[in-house]
């Protein structure tokens, strides 16, 4: 739905998800789906992750403020960079405020339709 | 900050400026400024640009109705921001 952010909107959806980094870009936009199924908003995407990853990601977008130095140190121990946490991270954030937004403007078109 | 990349792993450019408004400021930089500095293209960039047209730009509403707007998002995310 085009509108006077919509540029920017992108500008930000496009930065996180493709900027090259330590996770592929097919991850990210999994995992800000995955977060976007959490908040009600369904994407074509999968919301297939790695199994190590699951937890964390759901832990994230659902209870972001429960999230403790032993989650990000899990990860480390998994393989996983701090590249890859914050990339993984902001594509949760993503996939739950976009979402949120998504629902609001949804509600504003529903009441003024 | 959990990461010590975003903690301190930004260019020598991002350190100074990042010094530069501690200094100023004579408060510690919040974590969220760090993360804005730290790999701009992949959040930081897009996200000031975002914030700036949302809380400044042309807008029926005013700049503090939306910094209200945006406080009261943030106290009922638990965020300090």
């Amino acid at each position: 739905m085009p509108d006077r952010y919509s540029t920017l909107r992108q500008s930000l959806i496009d930065g996180v998800l493709t900027t090259p980094g330590d996770t592929t870009p097919d991850l990210r936009r999994r995992v800000e789906a995955r977060a976007a199924q959490h908040a009600g908003i369904e994407r074509q995407e999968s919301t297939e992750v790695p199994v190590e990853l699951a937890g964390y990601l759901d832990k994230t977008a659902l209870h972001a403020y429960k999230v403790m130095d032993e989650d990000i140190q899990a990860l480390k121990d998994k393989g996983y960079s701090e590249d890859a946490i914050l990339e993984l991270t902001l594509s949760v954030a993503l996939g739950s405020g976009m979402s949120r937004l998504e629902r609001g403007l949804a509600a504003l078109k529903g009441a003024t339709s | 900050m959990r990461l010590r990349n975003v903690e301190n792993g930004h260019t020598w450019q991002k350190k100074l400026k990042l010094w530069f408004i501690q200094f100023v400021s004579r408060r510690k930089n919040p974590d969220v400024l760090r993360l804005v500095f730290y790999r701009p293209e992949l959040f930081g960039q897009a996200f000031s640009q975002g914030l700036q047209a949302l809380l400044r730009g042309p807008s029926e509403w005013s700049v503090a109705e939306r910094e209200l707007f945006a406080s009261f998002v943030s106290r009922q995310n638990q965020c300090d921001f």
